[in-house]
């Protein structure tokens, strides 16, 4: 399930400055957002690509993972490791359609 | 009255500007020519004003407001913000006039996009033009289709759009020569557990429909196709948005090649264009 703050955060570090104040200190930039839950906030400092997968757009998800210096082939190693059934990704696959 | 003079496809990987410099040669030397013929067909075209067709990478719009459809009706349009394209320029010539026609002309049937006067156009609509190596680039139109976050647009929604878009070409008193470049796709995984996979069958599938031209078949593969692939696929509605607009008459597939080190099934696509409204209904 999509997560607004998580989504929020990893949104606005597409901004080079604020990619770089994170990079500096992610406590401080994680302060900013209060109502980021402590599960999500514990999982953004261990970078935990499993517990956040779930609950941010797949795009944003590398953007962050890219923020924060993981290299590709990690990134990709850790993405392969998930159970598809935990990502938000699958949503996607079913009924992704309007008209 | 406007013409429609050009329709086309490319795609746009983020890493085919970032990565340039250090990709093989064999596949930069492919991805360069297929390029460069793209931009010999579009300046043979003499387009005064070209509508890109390509999805927003969360820059302009993000989940507290995320259109389905916008069209950039600016003057003005700002260049991409990625670090890696900042050698493009910096900002790029809108078309108020045949954008807002387009808008009316959505609205007058039934259509409800979403406007924006000024639009940040990211890598998806600048790296074709980068890479085509245009002496002249033409007005712009950008129009936003959200191929990233569900839900996203129907395929069959798609398809009536570039029909409208041709219709509203076709009805614009000006007297403009248009082309439509689609960007993207065509497989491609990120952020997922797929990524850096590219789907052949999926994009085979998706070249056979639209070289032969048949809207169900089109619709089809897609409606299957998109729920089995990688994420970046469904970008492969910017395509469906072109063959609608060129009258689903086949096309030209310039080149395609999977390109594991950009991560994209990267193909190139000349449509062939209806001469008449109604050759194309």
């Amino acid at each position: 399930m999509t997560d607004y703050w998580l989504s929020k955060l990893f949104f606005d570090l597409q901004s080079p400055a604020n990619a770089a104040e994170y990079r500096g200190g992610r406590a401080k930039v994680l302060a900013r957002y209060p109502e980021l839950k402590p599960e999500l906030r514990a999982a953004a400092l261990a970078d935990d690509v499993e517990v956040l997968a779930p609950h941010v757009n797949p795009y944003l998800l590398r953007y962050y993972f890219q923020v924060v210096g993981m290299p590709d082939k990690e990134f990709i190693g850790r993405l392969r490791a998930l159970k598809p059934q935990s990502l938000k990704t699958e949503a996607l696959k079913s009924g992704a359609a309007h008209g | 009255m406007a013409k429609l003079v050009g329709v086309f496809a490319a795609s746009h990987g983020p890493l085919m500007a970032r990565d340039w410099h250090i990709l093989p040669s064999a596949p930069k030397e492919r991805l360069d020519t297929a390029f460069r013929e793209l931009g010999r067909r579009l300046a043979d075209a003499r387009p005064d004003v070209l509508i890109l067709v390509s999805p927003d990478h969360w820059v302009n719009f993000f989940i507290n407001n995320l259109p389905s459809v916008c069209i950039g009706v600016g003057e003005t349009h700002d260049g991409p913000p990625e670090p890696f394209m900042k050698d493009f320029q910096r900002t790029l010539p809108g078309e108020p006039g045949l954008a807002m026609h387009i808008v009316k002309t959505a609205l007058a049937q039934d259509f409800e996009p979403s406007i924006s006067h000024r639009l940040t156009l990211d890598h998806g609509f600048c790296i074709p033009l980068l890479r085509m190596g245009l002496a002249r680039l033409p007005r712009v139109i950008p129009m936003v289709v959200n191929d990233l976050e569900p839900p996203m647009p129907s395929i069959r929604r798609c398809l009536a759009w570039g029909r409208l878009l041709a219709q509203a070409v076709a009805s614009y008193p000006g007297d403009l020569r248009v082309a439509i470049m689609a960007t993207g796709g065509l497989s491609h995984s990120i952020g997922e557990p797929t990524m850096g996979d590219i789907d052949e069958p999926f994009d085979h599938g998706c070249i056979e429909a639209f070289r032969d031209g048949h809207d169900a078949k089109v619709i089809e593969i897609l409606e299957r196709g998109l729920a089995a692939t990688g994420n970046g696929g469904h970008e492969v509605r910017n395509w469906v948005v072109a063959h609608g607009a060129a009258g689903s008459r086949g096309f030209e597939l310039v080149d395609y090649l999977p390109v594991p080190e950009v991560y994209v099934g990267c193909a190139f696509a000349a449509w062939r264009v209806a001469e008449s409204l109604q050759e194309a209904a």
